[in-house]
C-alpha cells in the first residue's frame, strides 16, 4: 500500500511543480515587462515546453556531443572527435550494407504510399451506399500494432503455407524463400509497406479531395474535360499541398523501418536497416557513442532528402492563396 | 488566482505526504533506520551493509509468468526464514535486457538481476557488477563455495580473476531423439557415437513417404517426411569445430584461429550437414518452425539445451536423451548456455545483497536443470530431485563434463556480430563455401578482438 500512496505522491507532484513553474515563468516575463496575455499565454504552454526540452531538445543535443564519445552507457565517455563517423564511413563493414537498404526501401515505398493511398482516398470518395462501412474498415488497418501486423505478414510469406506463394504458384513461380535470399527481402518489405497505404495517409488524402471545390469539376466538364483530365489538371494541383506533405512524411518514415523488420529478422546478409543498426551498436554492442553517429548520420540523410523535396516543390504544388502570373513567376497574394 | 495557488499550495502537501509516506513503510521493506552500506569489496564491514531491519532487494528476471510464479513460491520461503531481506521479484520477459541495461545505466537498476552469459560479460568488465569474490570466499553457505561449482561455470562472470555473478543454471546442448524412429531404422547410439555414425545414423532416419531411406534407390527427395537432423545456425558451429580440435577465439584472445584444419573440419561438417539432404532447407525448417518440426515428429534428432525438456513434453513418440556425438578423432565437446546472477555495484545494501544472491541461489540450483555445481548436480541428486526425467540425466551429467561456453570478453557481441553476419549466415542461408568465406572473415574477426 506504502508503494502505491509514494506512486499517486509522485503522481501528484508533477502536475503541481508544472504549475509552480509555470507561475514562476509567468512572473518572471511580468517583471522582464512582458505584456500580461503574452506571458500568461508562455505559462500556458510551459508544461509541453519543459517537457519538450527535457525529454526531446536535450536528449537530442547529448545524442549529438555523444557521437563524438566513446560512450558505452556505463563509466565515463571520452571524446573521440570525428572518430565514430571515419569508422562508419571508412571501415565498418555494416553501415553502407545498411543505408543502402534503407534508401531502397525508402525509393520504392515513396511512390506506394503516396499514390496507393491517394487511389484508395479516390475510391472511397465516392458518395454510394455503406461507404462510411468501406472507410472505417480500412482505416482499422491503422490501429493494429505493428507486430501484429508482422505476425499477419509472416504467415502471408510463409513459404509453403503462405497466400503470397500460394498466388505466385498460379504463375508458374516457383517458391520464393522471402527471408532467407538476400535478394527477396527488399521486395518483400516493399510489399508488406502496401500495408501502410491504407489508414492515416488516405484519411488525409480523403480530406483534401473533400476539399477541393466542386465548381471546379462542373466548369471543367462544361468544357469538356474527361475524368482522367479532370484528375490530372484539378485535382492533382488542388490537393498539391497535401501531397507534398504526404511525400515529406512517408519519406521520414520509410527511412525509420524499424519494428516489423526487427520482428520479421530476415537474413542478415541483406543489410540492417538504419534504426536497426542504430539500436544493435547502442544496446546490444553497448557502443552508445557509435549509435549515435548512425543515428545523426540518418538525420542528415532525411534532412537533405526533405530539402531536395521542398526545392522541388515550387515546380509542383500549388497553393490556393498563390496566383501565377503568365510567365510562370509565383505571387502569393 | 488566490483560490489556484491555495489548491496547489494543499495538493502539493498531500503529495509530499504520500511520497514521504510510501518511503516509510511501517513494516521497514526500505530499511528506516538503516545506514546505508558502502559497496566495500573487501566484505569487511557487514555492520555497514547490514540495517537493523529488513530491507527491500529488488531483483529483476525474464522470468515468464509460470516460471515466475515458481521463482515467487521460492522467494517467500527465503523472504520467511531471512530476518536481513525481503526480496521483491520484477519479471519481465519482454525486451529484458535492454530495459535492464537502462535502467542500470540512469542509475535505477535493481539491486539484484538475472544476467546472460553475453551481457554478463559486458556488465562485469564496466563494473556495473559488484565484485563479490572476496565476500565468496568469506562467506560459508554452500553455495558460496567455489570449488563446488564445474570449471566452465564462472567464465563469462570472471575478469582478471575476480568474480561479477554467481551462475544458476548451466544449460549443455544434448541430443534429443526420436527413439521410436531409431528403432524402426535400426539405428543405435552407443559409446563410439562420432560424427560418421551420426551422420549415417542421420541419413537411415531421412525418410520419403514411401519408407525410403536416403541413400536407396528410389528414395523420393521431394517427398520427404522425416529428415534425420536439423540445424539453422543452432546449434552453434562452433562445438563442431571444439570436437574437431580446432578453436574460434584464441585462449589469449589475440586472434580468431578459424583457418586451422581443426577449425575447417568444423566448418565443413557443418557444410556437409546442410548439403546431404538429412536436413531441411532453411525455407523448411522457417516454416515450419524449428524444434516444432522435431515435436511435430518431421525430424529425428535434435540438439537442444537440457533445460529444453523435450523429453517431457513430447507426447507422440518415445523421446530420449543423448549425448552429441565425438568428433573425428574422439573428442567430445558440446556448448553449453550460462546464466548469472549479478548485484548492481550501485546497490545501498550490497551485504544484503550478497546474502540474497546466496541464498537465492542456492535455492535456484536444485530447481533447475542443470545446476552449475557438482554436488547437487550429480545423476543420482539430479533423478531425486526431478523424477521425472531421470533417464535424461546420465547423458546430461556427462554432457556438462566436457562443455564448454564461448569465450565471452567484454565486447563479446562485436565478434559474433561479424561471425554470424558475415560467417554462418551466408553458410546456413546462402550455401556459402568455408574455404571461400572463412580467408575473408578471419581478419575481421581479428579486428574485432583488438
Amino acid at each position: 500500500m506504502e508503494r502505491y500512496l509514494a506512486t499517486f505522491g509522485r503522481w501528484l507532484l508533477v502536475p503541481v511543480c508544472l504549475f509552480i513553474l509555470g507561475l514562476g515563468l509567468y512572473y518572471l516575463m511580468r517583471i522582464l515587462r512582458w505584456d500580461k496575455q503574452q506571458a500568461t499565454g508562455l505559462a500556458l504552454i510551459s508544461p509541453w515546453l519543459f517537457g519538450f526540452i527535457g525529454f526531446t531538445a536535450i536528449p537530442i543535443f547529448y545524442s549529438l556531443y555523444l557521437s563524438f564519445t566513446d560512450f558505452s552507457l556505463f563509466g565515463k565517455e571520452k571524446w573521440v572527435g570525428f572518430g565514430n563517423y571515419i569508422k562508419l564511413f571508412t571501415n565498418d563493414i555494416e553501415f553502407w550494407p545498411s543505408v543502402r537498404i534503407t534508401l531502397s526501401y525508402a525509393v520504392f515505398t515513396l511512390p506506394v504510399g503516396v499514390f496507393g493511398s491517394l487511389l484508395v482516398a479516390l475510391l472511397i470518395n465516392r458518395e454510394i451506399r455503406g461507404i462510411r462501412i468501406f472507410r472505417t474498415i480500412l482505416y482499422l488497418t491503422a490501429i493494429l500494432p505493428d507486430t501484429a501486423v508482422a505476425i499477419i505478414w509472416r504467415q502471408l510469406f510463409n513459404g509453403e503455407s503462405g497466400l503470397i506463394n500460394f498466388f505466385l504458384s498460379l504463375f508458374g513461380v516457383n517458391k520464393i524463400d522471402w527471408f532467407g535470399n538476400p535478394k527477396y527481402v527488399l521486395p518483400a518489405f516493399v510489399i508488406i509497406s502496401v500495408w501502410g497505404i491504407f489508414g492515416t495517409n488516405t484519411i488525409i488524402f480523403l480530406a483534401a479531395l473533400k476539399d477541393v471545390s466542386k465548381a471546379l469539376y462542373e466548369a471543367a466538364e462544361i468544357d469538356g474535360a474527361g475524368g482522367f483530365k479532370r484528375f490530372i489538371h484539378i485535382t492533382i494541383p488542388q490537393i498539391s499541398s497535401v501531397i507534398l506533405v504526404q511525400v515529406v512524411m512517408s519519406l521520414i518514415g520509410s527511412m525509420q523501418m524499424f519494428t516489423v523488420a526487427q520482428f520479421l529478422r530476415p537474413t542478415t546478409q541483406a543489410g540492417l536497416f538504419m534504426n536497426q543498426l542504430v539500436y544493435t551498436r547502442g544496446f546490444t554492442q553497448l557502443h552508445m557513442g557509435e549509435a549515435s553517429a548512425i543515428a545523426w548520420v540518418l538525420f542528415v540523410i532525411i534532412l537533405v532528402l526533405t530539402l531536395l523535396v521542398f526545392r522541388t516543390s515550387p515546380a509542383w504544388v500549388h497553393y490556393e492563396t498563390e496566383v501565377k502570373d503568365v510567365k510562370g513567376i509565383k505571387n502569393v497574394r | 488566482m488566490k483560490r489556484l495557488c491555495f489548491l496547489c499550495t494543499m495538493l502539493l502537501v498531500v503529495a509530499i505526504l504520500f511520497t514521504a509516506c510510501g518511503t516509510t513503510g511501517t513494516t521497514g521493506t526500505k530499511g528506516i533506520s538503516d545506514t546505508p552500506g558502502t559497496a566495500a569489496p573487501d566484505g569487511k564491514s557487514a555492520a555497514q551493509g547490514k540495517p537493523s531491519e529488513k530491507v527491500e532487494v529488488k531483483l529483476s528476471t525474464w522470468a515468464g509468468s509460470e516460471e515466475a510464479a515458481e521463482l515467487q513460491e521460492i522467494i517467500d520461503r527465503l523472504n520467511k526464514s531471512s530476518d536481513t531481506y525481503i526480496i521483491t521479484q520484477d519479471s519481465n520477459p519482454a525486451d529484458y535486457e535492454t530495459r535492464l541495461t537502462t535502467q542500470l545505466s540512469g542509475n535505477a537498476g535493481p539491486d539484484l538481476f538475472w544476467v546472460s552469459a553475453s551481457r554478463g560479460a559486458q556488465f562485469a568488465a564496466r563494473g556495473v557488477m559488484l565484485d563479490i569474490t572476496d565476500r565468496l570466499s568469506k562467506s560459508g553457505k554452500p553455495a558460496a563455495n567455489l570449488d563446488d561449482y564445474y570449471d566452465s561455470a564462472f567464465g563469462p562472470f570472471k575478469v582478471n580473476g575476480k568474480i561479477y555473478a554467481l551462475p544458476w543454471i548451466m544449460q549443455p546442448v544434448v541430443l534429443y531423439v526420436n527413439q521410436d524412429a531409431l528403432d524402426k531404422a535400426g539405428v543405435v547410439i552407443d559409446e563410439n557415437w562420432n560424427w560418421d555414425r551420426f551422420m549415417e545414423a542421420a541419413k537411415k532416419l531421412t525418410m520419403d513417404k514411401n519408407g525410403k531411406s536416403l541413400g536407396e534407390s528410389g528414395f523420393d527427395k521431394n517427398n520427404i517426411v522425416q529428415w534425420g537432423f536439423t540445424l539453422n545456425g543452432w546449434p552453434p558451429v562452433q562445438m563442431f569445430i571444439w570436437q574437431a580440435g580446432g578453436e574460434v577465439i584464441a585462449e589469449d584472445f589475440s586472434s580468431s584461429p578459424i583457418d586451422t584444419p581443426e577449425a575447417l573440419m568444423g566448418f565443413n561438417f557443418y557444410r556437409e550437414l546442410l548439403d546431404s539432404g538429412v536436413v531441411p532447407s532453411q525455407q523448411t525448417i522457417r516454416d515450419r518452425g524449428f524444434d516444432q518440426m522435431f515435436r511435430d515428429g518431421q525430424v529425428a534428432m535434435f540438439m537442444g539445451g537440457a533445460a529444453d525438456s523435450l523429453d517431457t513434453k513430447v507426447e507422440n513418440f518415445k523421446c530420449v536423451v543423448r549425448e552429441v556425438p565425438a568428433g573425428p578423432t574422439g573428442i567430445k565437446a558440446t556448448f553449453v548456455d550460462l546464466l548469472g546472477m549479478g548485484i548492481n555495484s550501485k546497490t545501498k545494501y550490497p551485504d544484503v545483497a550478497f546474502e540474497a544472491l546466496v541464498d537465492l541461489a542456492e535455492e535456484i540450483h536444485k530447481w533447475k536443470v542443470m545446476p552449475p555445481r557438482k554436488s547437487i548436480g550429480s545423476a543420482e541428486n539430479m533423478q531425486s530431485l526431478h523424477p521425472e526425467r531421470k533417464d535424461a540425466f546420465p547423458a546430461i551429467v556427462n554432457s556438462l563434463e566436457y562443455s564448454r561456453p564461448y569465450r565471452f570478453y567484454q565486447d563479446y557481441p562485436d565478434w559474433d556480430t561479424v561471425f554470424w553476419n558475415q560467417l554462418m549466415d551466408p553458410i546456413v542461408n546462402n550455401n556459402g563455401k568455408p574455404e571461400e568465406l572463412v580467408p575473408k572473415v578471419k581478419p575481421l574477426l581479428d579486428e574485432a578482438l583488438k
